[in-house]
C-alpha cells in the first residue's frame, strides 16, 4: 500500500494567518507521514491542531497510535501540542521521540504546559504519552524506519529520512544549508553554478521520493539574516538536485512572504533546477495538499 | 436630554450638560453577508468551454460515468476519477485512484483543499476552482 504525505503546516517562526497567506496557508510546520498501518508526524507546529480536529473525525475503534519527531523544540515546532485533541483522549498512544538519552524534547514539549503558560496541565493528558530513543541514527516504526541526521540551526535541529518499501520521504527543516557550503563564497562569486554540501548531508537525502525542506529566504533576503538558522531557497534546490531526489517540496515560508512571493520562490527554483539540467519538481508546500509515493521499485538507500 | 429622563443611570449622569450627537442617518446593524456558492468553472477541454458547476453537496463524484455527480465525458478520465468532499464549508478534491491522476496548478496531488483561482486538471479537463463566501 502507498504512502501518504499532508502538509498541515508549512509556514516558518510565527503563525501568520490572513489572506495574504491563504493559498500556501499560515499554520507552523508538521507534516503527517501515514501507510496503511502506521501514522508518523513530523514537528507539532501550529499545523498539529488541524491534523488533530482531522484524526478526531473518524479515529479507529482501538484508538490511535501516534509516532511523534520534533526537528527541534523551536516555538514553531512545538506550539500546537497543548490543541492536539488526540492528546485529550485515553484511548490514545503517542510515542515522541528523541535522541537515546535525551528527554529535552519531552520536557520542553510537556514544560510549555506549565500552568503559567496554558490552563491545562501535561500531567491531565489522558492520552498515554511514551518516550521514546533513537538506538543510533534509526528507529523502526511499523513498516517505516527512520534515520536521523544532524543539521545546522542555533541550538541544533535534526533531519529525518522516512523509507517504506513504497517511497521515500525526507523531512528537512531549519537547517540553514549555507553555513555547510564547501565554498562559503561561491554563492556571490558565482552564483549560478551548482552549489556543494557536505557529502554525508547529500547521501542522507539522495534519491528520495521527496524532500520536504526549509526554503525560508531569497537570495537577498539571506544576506541580511546570516546565522539565524535557515537557508537560501536557491541552495536547497541545489542539494535537491545534487543528491537526484524527485520532488522537492519548499517549506518553513518566511512570515512576511506573501502567496505570490512563495509563487515567485518556488519559479526562481524551478528555473534553477533546470538551469542544472535536473529533473526534480519543485513546488510550494501547501496546507492541506496530500502526496501520494507508490513506488514499489524504491527501497531507501540512506 | 439623554441620561436621567431615558432610563440611564450612574455614570451617564455625569454627561448630562455635554453635547448630545444628533442621529441624521439611520446606520443598519449587522447583516449576515449573503453567501456564494463554491464552483467549478471549466477553462479547457471538450465541449464548448462553458460547463459551471456549482457544488452544492457534501460529497459529489466526478468521472467519465453516467452514475457520477459530475460526468466528464473524456478518455483520459477514469470511470470514477475524483471525489469533492465538503468539510468545515471547504472542498478537498481527491484522486480515487484514476488512471491519470489530477493536476493542481500543475502538480500532481493524491488530494488538496481547494482555494480560490486553483487549476484543477482531470483528463483533458481544465477548471478553475472559485472560491464562494
Amino acid at each position: 500500500m502507498p504512502v501518504f504525505v499532508r502538509f498541515w503546516g508549512v509556514r516558518g517562526s510565527i503563525p501568520t494567518p490572513g489572506p495574504r497567506t491563504r493559498r500556501y496557508g499560515g499554520n507552523t510546520s508538521c507534516l503527517e507521514v501515514r501507510s496503511q498501518t502506521t501514522l508518523c508526524v513530523f514537528d507539532a507546529g501550529t499545523g498539529l491542531r488541524e491534523l488533530g480536529l482531522s484524526l478526531m473525525r473518524a479515529p479507529p475503534p482501538g484508538g490511535l497510535k501516534i509516532h511523534l519527531f520534533l526537528s527541534h523544540p523551536h516555538w514553531d515546532h512545538i506550539q500546537g501540542f497543548p490543541f492536539f485533541a488526540p492528546a485529550y483522549h485515553e484511548s490514545t498512544t503517542l510515542c515522541v521521540y528523541g535522541p537515546e538519552g535525551d528527554a529535552k524534547n519531552y520536557q520542553l514539549l510537556s514544560g510549555q504546559m506549565n500552568n503559567a503558560y496554558f490552563p491545562v496541565r501535561f500531567s491531565d493528558l489522558k492520552a498515554k504519552v511514551v518516550q521514546k530513543s533513537f538506538q543510533d541514527e534509526a528507529v523502526e516504526v511499523g513498516d517505516f524506519v527512520i534515520r536521523r541526521f544532524n543539521q545546522k540551526h542555533p541550538g541544533g535541529s535534526v533531519g529525518f529520512r522516512v523509507d517504506h518499501a513504497h517511497g521515500s520521504v525526507v523531512y528537512a527543516t531549519d537547517s540553514e544549508l549555507d553555513q555547510q557550503l564547501k565554498d562559503p563564497d561561491q554563492p556571490v562569486d558565482d552564483p549560478e553554478s551548482l552549489r556543494r554540501l557536505p557529502a554525508d548531508l547529500v547521501k542522507a537525502i539522495r534519491g528520495a521520493d521527496l524532500l520536504v525542506a526549509d526554503a525560508q529566504y531569497t537570495d537577498d533576503e539571506y544576506l541580511q539574516r546570516v546565522g539565524w538558522g535557515h537557508p537560501r531557497a536557491s541552495t536547497v534546490v541545489d542539494l535537491a538536485c545534487d543528491a537526484r531526489v524527485k520532488k522537492l517540496a519548499l517549506t518553513h515560508h518566511d512570515p512576511m512572504h506573501s502567496d505570490r512571493d512563495v509563487d515567485v520562490k518556488v519559479s526562481l527554483g524551478v528555473e534553477r533546477a533546470k538551469h542544472h539540467q535536473s529533473e526534480v519538481e519543485v513546488f510550494g508546500a501547501r496546507e492541506g495538499v496530500v502526496i501520494k509515493l507508490d513506488n514499489p521499485d524504491i527501497r531507501g538507500t540512506g | 436630554m439623554a441620561g436621567k429622563g431615558h432610563g440611564t443611570t450612574g455614570a451617564f449622569d455625569e454627561l448630562d450638560d455635554a453635547p448630545q450627537t444628533q442621529i441624521l442617518k439611520r446606520v443598519p446593524g449587522f447583516r449576515p453577508r449573503a453567501s456564494r456558492a463554491h464552483m467549478l468553472k471549466q477553462i479547457e477541454g471538450p465541449g464548448v468551454n462553458t460547463l459551471r458547476l456549482v457544488l452544492n453537496k457534501d460529497v459529489l463524484t466526478m468521472g467519465r460515468a453516467a452514475a457520477n455527480d459530475i460526468q466528464l465525458e473524456n478518455d483520459n478520465v477514469s470511470r470514477t476519477h475524483a471525489r469533492l468532499t465538503r468539510i468545515d464549508d471547504e472542498y478537498t478534491i481527491e484522486d480515487l485512484d484514476s488512471r491519470n491522476g489530477i493536476l493542481l496548478n500543475g502538480l500532481q496531488v493524491h488530494a488538496a483543499v481547494l482555494r480560490d483561482g486553483d487549476e484543477v486538471h482531470i483528463g483533458d479537463f481544465v477548471f478553475t476552482y472559485q472560491e464562494g463566501a
